[in-house]
This record gives structure tokens, sequence and C-alpha cells, in this order.
């Protein structure tokens, strides 16, 4: 059964590849993150306000430390929420 | 000298030449202490994400400038002792926001533009400009990389 499962796993892999995520800050060549750019860092903190992870969004570790930073820092400015509902 | 950027919230509740006596308040400091103020960006009126001190709007204004470290310190001093403040933030500058050349790329032409310093633009204009971003980022997937780059460099 167990077996059976892991073959459906590989060939739903094959026919379905994941689609690549890329790091959208480096295809734009940005370097550094503003956090006045709330609409930008609203794609990155859905409604419960948390900052998405990597594993969803494929930012790359490097523009995924400042964005935590600019999202830190807009939650100070109260452009962003801490905690939403 | 250091590059500087100071945002604040003052409270909504002031008159419009009240908050325009507090923005001349803290240019007059900068100015005082041989700091230069290199532009002021004005938001206006907007809503907070949460209450500070039962206010549900704030007026926000951002000042960029190069000065010596006692600056700043000097204006969060002084913010501390107004309740007209809401909320401040300082953040450095990076000095250079040009990014290493990755393996095999040429040298780029033209120098990168100074991102901060060239962007004067009115609030309401910036807002709907970035709209516009946001909804061309959306439908134009298959737009080529390089248009990207450049759009890229404006919005941040």
């Amino acid at each position: 059964m167990a077996k059976e499962e892991k073959v459906d796993k590989a060939q739903f892999k094959r026919f379905f590849p994941a689609k690549k995520k890329v790091c959208r800050f480096c295809q734009m060549d940005v370097r550094e993150i503003d956090y006045k750019n709330v609409d930008i860092l609203r794609r990155y903190v859905p409604e419960k306000g948390k900052l998405s992870p990597r594993r969803t969004t494929g930012t790359c570790s490097f523009h995924q430390r400042r964005l935590a930073q600019a999202v830190k820092r807009a939650r100070i400015m109260a452009l962003l929420p801490f905690v939403a509902e | 000298m250091r590059h500087y950027e100071t945002g604040v919230i003052i409270a909504p509740n002031l008159s419009d030449e009240e908050i325009d006596q507090q923005i001349k308040q803290m240019a007059e400091v900068i100015a005082s202490m041989k700091g230069q103020l290199h532009r002021e960006e004005r938001w206006g009126k907007r809503k907070l994400a949460y209450p500070i001190k039962k206010f549900a709007d704030g007026y926000y204004v951002f000042l960029h400038y190069e000065s010596e470290a006692n600056v700043p310190a000097e204006l969060e001093r002084r913010f501390r002792q107004s309740d007209q403040i809401l909320r401040f933030l300082t953040v450095k500058k990076p000095p250079t926001q040009r990014r290493p050349l990755k393996k095999g790329e040429k040298e780029a032409e033209e120098e990168a533009p100074q991102l901060g310093v060239s962007e004067v633009e009115a609030t309401g204009e910036k807002e709907k400009s970035r709209d516009e971003e946001k909804k061309k980022v959306k439908e134009g997937e298959a737009e080529s990389k390089e248009r990207e780059k450049d759009k890229g460099r404006e919005v941040f």
C-alpha cells in the first residue's frame, strides 16, 4: 500500500513538475527593500499579518532577510499591523 | 557624514500650520547642526495600521538628510519630549545602492540611479503610479526581463 502511494507520487511529479519559484527581488535587481513600499510588503504578509516563509514565496535568503527587516520597520511606523484578525 | 532618513508620524488633530511648524523645527535642527536636508517627503494624513495614543490616523513625514550622528540623536530627543509626535523611526541609508558584479557580468555603462534623492514626487502621484506598477506586474508576466529590471529600480 505504502509502496503504491510512493509510485503515484513519483508519477504525479513526472506529469506535473512543480513550477520553479524565483525570487522576485532578484528578478527586478533590487538591493535594498524600503519599508515605505507598503504595497510590495503587503504581498508577503497575508491576512494574519505574519511574514510568509521562503518556501511559499520563493524569495532568496538574501532578500528574505531584507524583507523581514522592512516588514518590522513598517510595523513600527504603523504601515503594517503587528497582528491582524 | 552619513545619510539618514527619519520618518515621523505627527498627531492628526493639529492644524496645517502647526504641522508646518513642526516640520520647520526639524529642518532647523538639521541646519543648525551642519546637516544637509536633501528632501522631505510628505504623505499627508493616512490611516494607521493600529491605533496609537487612541488616534486612528497620522500625518506622515519623511526627512532625508546627510549629517553627523548627533543630529538624529537630537531630533529623537525632541520627538520623545513632544506629545505631538506619535512615532518616529530613523534609518541609516547605505552609502551605495550598487550591487557587486556577478561572475561574467559586464560593468554597466550608466551609473545606477541614486535612489532616494532622485525620486521627488507628490504622494498622490506616487500612490497612483505604484498601483499601476502592480497592475502591470500582474498582467505582463511575459514582459522582457530588461524592462522588469528598469521598473524594479523605479519602484524601490
